[in-house]
């Protein structure tokens, strides 16, 4: 198995090899879907860093015979296997190709060097029963393939944190069997971001789709850090039916001097400034609606809108996973078994209660 | 909330009116006033102005509309179809406005027998719909023309014709053909509004029940979704329209003819000028065929007698003719897309019905739109066979009867007759008769008559100047009559909204109005506020109409104002058809517009929420 794969030679079936987040990618790519380039790093190589470093056994004896409820031998253990994968060196066969993935990716969107974001992706992850979720690293705005290399390898050690073997731990979940991908992709120069539902998440109803956005990286909306600005899209008539702009007093920007990713302060002026302008709403709607179809099933998705690209291909789509909540209820009939005469009697009889 | 007062608009019973308005009672029958002996019921039952079919004050014999459907609507509800919760609807008329009320449901023993004959005679009108309207239409159509037929004496002969006595006398004369010819004509008028509303209970309460299984189904659908599922393209209202375009291009056929109808003459003299050619005179032809019954179309709403129609106002028909000519020489297209409109409306309903997950709601969603798309066209086409053709038709007969009494010196001029209320006109005939028999050189009460209607028509203009609270009375606690809640769009929200809007508009501070989401689209523009139809050749391009009501029959100015405002009219109200099909915003129902905008606001629609915003008064400009 490759080391690295574009995510353009992804789909679902990749879940093993390059995590749940990455096949997603993939999948979204196929379906039409404008998704950031990238490339995943697969598991394989994850599996041949730890052979090829020799800290395979060291590892795996470190989180031997753990008492996951012995929270300082479980945070000394976690740090030491965590130092093993950051400070080993990777062996040159890896870490060229990952190298060479980076200035493939630069050369396939025309610049000598571009911003990367560094994700780990689980494979694991989706499984409901086993969600790590977020517990895994994110790195933005990297550049240069020294430092991609650097984070990559921070990615491989995330799947140890103190949480995680814990987790493993109590579950009996085998940690040698659990396996991380990492993916490379490019930095969105995100001037609004966001996440949406295929459905509106309040009442359920399918025909609409319910768009939360606010200024810079998407960070801020889902921590929850901002109250974001609101949309509901009629999925058929493509009407906006609600729009709720609220003050969004901060944004999560890459910081060029500090060379990292703060929470600015948002003027005033600019706070009760809409996000989206009416044109995204309805493109980020009409994604929706192919992911949506495309995966069959009401979807949870994260987009970004470029502002140094003009519309309409400056809309990303960075992740899209299975809605959870409706999306697991069982489908029960809402009218019952009627004819449209039972119906037209129920309306006759029916009288409007004024509170 | 009844007893609440902070929740109730003025009592009938003790509301003022400006002076100027004195002796109107005068004008309307004692049925329709507020009286003493019925203040209990009336101070508890809630009267909202109808804008729909009164946005003006009545004049006398236009009040004739009014009383017939107040009756006739009522009893297909009460007696006829029996809708089981559901009681007539009651008018009053306040200062030359009219008021009307939903009255509360019956008691719940005769709500089960209403139950038991709705079952019975509802399904199968559904069932036969096709037929019958069919048998409708042909019916409307032969009450037309017996009214078209009835005879109205020219003059009043100095001595009966010979043919009339000789060889036998036909024993009665001109002095009763005069009044039985005015009376066939109310009886048939009262007849015609009986047929208005065979069916359209029906189509609403259907119309009501699809909303309410697409809002279970997908609880935020707006209302302009359900109406374009539901909206027909090929609808008789949209016929005048449609020959005038074809009119249009007919003339391009012959560059002369077009040149004569994109000229800037009146038609009468585009008419001569066309007449000395034979392409000439073959337009002419093609437009007298399309004219009845095509034209016989108001050009207002068909409700009041001074809007005049198409036959006797040529200028609207040669007008709309000669910006057709004029956009087809620039290459537009005229026509509206009646196949894109059809294949829209089956693409959205497609689209819902992906959505819907379980077989059983599929089943329930398919079988209610099929109900209600079998009888909705009736809301579309009963339009203009009653309101516009028939109007058209009973407005010319009443004024051969104008022209009678004119010559006889009992009114200054023909539309004069409309100051009188249909139980007085009777006595102006009696009298014209009376004076004939007596012989010559007899006294008349013309003085006396006249001087009414001269008062009159001071009391409606006054009236016109006066701003009519939205409400009377008590708030209800249900609604549950199907006419009230569709057409008027009268719900909980919506009273609330006037309660805020009696106290706002009193500062002179609302800049934000809510109605009826009910054609989609955001615009922004200056408004132009018309309270009078007539006023309708003052809407510049781009600018966004606000009145009480509109109508389809206005429907060349809709390509060519921004977006639409009204006060009154729910989301199969005229005005949100009409706007629906031309694609522009609209926010039906707001129940203040037309007192909280002045014309040159700048207003901003969304017809996506149904908010309408002032962002700039004009005056503040």
């Amino acid at each position: 198995m490759a080391y690295i794969l574009n995510f353009k030679e992804l789909d679902k079936t990749s879940i093993p090899s390059v995590g749940g987040k990455n096949a997603s990618l993939g999948e979204m790519i196929k379906a039409g879907i404008r998704v950031p380039p990238g490339f995943a790093v697969t598991t394989t190589c994850y599996e041949q860093f730890i052979l090829g470093t020799e800290i395979k056994d060291d590892i795996f004896g470190l989180l031997a015979d753990l008492d996951p409820d012995d929270v300082d031998a479980l945070n000394t253990a976690a740090s030491r296997v965590r130092a093993l994968i950051i400070e080993a060196t990777i062996t040159p066969e890896i870490a060229d190709t990952i190298k060479e993935g980076y200035h493939q990716l630069c050369r396939q969107c025309g610049l000598d060097s571009i911003p990367v974001a560094v994700r780990s992706s689980a494979t694991a992850e989706d499984l409901p029963t086993a969600s790590f979720a977020g517990q895994q690293d994110t790195y933005l705005w990297i550049e240069g393939a020294d430092n991609v290399l650097n984070r990559v390898q921070r990615c491989w050690a995330s799947l140890f944190t103190a949480r995680a073997i814990a987790y493993r731990t109590k579950n009996n979940f085998p940690h040698d069997k659990v396996l991380i991908s990492v993916g490379v992709q490019q930095m969105v120069n995100s001037r609004a971001a966001g996440v949406m539902f295929t459905l509106n998440p309040i009442d359920g109803d399918p025909s609409k789709v319910v768009i939360e956005g606010s200024w810079g990286l998407g960070e801020t909306v889902v921590s929850g850090t901002v109250n974001p600005d609101r949309f509901v899209v009629d999925k058929v008539v493509m009407e906006t039916s609600e729009k709720t702009v609220s003050a969004k007093h901060i944004e999560c920007i890459f910081d060029h001097e500090k060379a990292e990713v703060i929470n600015a302060d948002v003027s005033e002026e600019r706070q009760s400034v809409c996000c989206l302008a009416d044109q995204e709403v309805k493109a980020l709607a009409t994604v929706a609606k192919i992911i949506e179809k495309h995966y069959g099933r009401p979807m949870d998705i994260e987009w970004a809108i470029d502002g140094t690209i003009d519309f309409p291909d400056n809309i990303f789509i960075v992740q899209a996973r299975p809605e959870t909540v409706w999306g697991q209820r069982e489908k029960k009939s809402v009218l019952g078994n009627k004819s449209g005469y039972q119906l037209l009697m129920e309306q006759a009889m029916k009288r409007i209660k004024i509170p | 909330m009844a007893d609440d007062a902070s929740v109730r608009f003025p009592d009938p019973h003790e509301f003022l009116l400006p002076d100027e308005l004195k002796d109107w009672e005068e004008m309307y029958p004692s049925h329709h006033l507020f009286s003493e002996d019925r203040a209990e019921w009336e101070k508890q039952q809630f009267w909202y102005q109808d804008k729909i079919h009164a946005p003006e004050p009545v004049p006398p014999l236009d009040h004739i509309f009014q009383e017939a459907w107040q009756i006739a609507l009522s009893q297909y509800t009460t007696r006829v179809f029996c809708i089981p919760p559901a009681q007539g609807i009651a008018q009053r008329m306040v200062g030359g406005y009219l008021y009307i009320c939903a009255i509360a449901p019956p008691p719940d023993e005769i709500i089960g027998k209403k139950a038991q004959l709705f079952e019975k005679r509802v399904f199968y009108v559904f069932e036969h719909y096709e037929e019958l309207w069919d048998k409708w239409l042909k019916k409307f159509q032969a009450l037309g023309k017996e009214m078209a037929e009835i005879e109205v004496p020219k003059e009043m002969p100095e001595f009966v014709p010979e043919d009339q006595v000789l060889p036998a006398p036909t024993g009665s004369y001109v002095s009763y053909d005069l009044i039985a010819g005015f009376n066939k004509l109310v009886n048939n008028m009262i007849k015609g509004w009986q047929y208005h509303f065979e069916m359209l209970n029906l189509t609403y309460l259907a119309y009501l029940m699809f909303a309410d299984v697409s809002r279970k189904l997908f609880p935020g659908i707006s209302e302009s979704a359900i109406g374009k599922m539901v909206a027909g393209a090929y609808v008789s209202m949209f016929r005048p329209e449609e020959e005038l375009c074809k009119l249009a291009r007919k003339a391009m056929e012959n560059p002369a003819v077009a040149a004569i109808l994109k000229g800037d003459d009146s038609p009468a003299e585009k008419v001569s000028a066309l007449s000395e050619s034979a392409e000439g005179k073959d337009w002419l032809a093609a437009y007298d065929k399309a004219k009845n019954p095509w034209f016989f179309v108001s050009c207002g709403s068909g409700w009041y007698h001074h809007e005049g129609s198409w036959i006797n106002t040529p200028e609207i028909p040669y007008g709309y003719i000669k910006s057709y000519v004029e956009r087809l020489e620039r290459g537009e297209t005229i026509e509206r897309a009646l196949d894109e409109i059809s294949t829209e409306r089956d693409e959205i309903v497609e689209g819902y019905r992906e959505l819907i997950k379980t077989d059983e709601d599929l089943k329930a969603f398919n079988d209610a739109y099929n109900t209600i798309r079998t009888i909705y066209r009736y809301a579309e086409d009963h339009l203009f066979w009653v309101e516009h053709w028939y109007h058209t038709i009973w407005f010319s007969k009443i004024r051969q009867f104008g022209k009678l009494l004119v010559a006889n010196d009992m009114l200054d001029s023909v539309d004069d007759i409309f100051m009188f209320n249909r139980y007085e006109i009777p006595e102006l005939l009696t009298e014209v008769s009376t004076g004939w028999a007596l012989g010559v050189d007899i006294p008349m009460r013309g003085n006396y008559y006249k001087a009414k209607a001269a008062k009159r028509k001071k009391i409606l203009e006054a009236a016109r100047e006066w701003n009519p609270i939205p409400a009377l009375g008590v708030p209800p606690e249900e609604i549950a009559e199907p006419f009230t809640i569709m057409l008027w769009g009268i719900t909980t929200d919506k009273v609330k909204e006037w309660l805020k809007g009696v106290d706002a508009s009193a500062d002179g501070n609302l800049s934000e109005l809510k109605g009826f989401a009910s054609s989609a689209g955001v615009v922004e523009g200056p408004a132009r506020v018309l309270k009078l139809l007539k006023d309708i050749t003052k809407v510049q391009p781009g600018e966004i109409l606000v009145c009480p009501t509109t109508n389809p029959s206005w429907a060349p100015i809709f390509t060519n104002i921004k977006a639409a405002v009204t006060d009154i009219g729910g989301l199969t109200s005229h005005a949100a058809i009409v706007c629906r099909e031309y694609g522009i915003p609209s926010v039906t129902g707001t129940g203040m517009a037309t007192t909280a905008i002045k014309t040159g606001d700048i207003l901003h629609v969304d017809g996506d929420t149904g908010v309408v915003t002032i962002v700039k008064k004009v005056d503040e400009a």
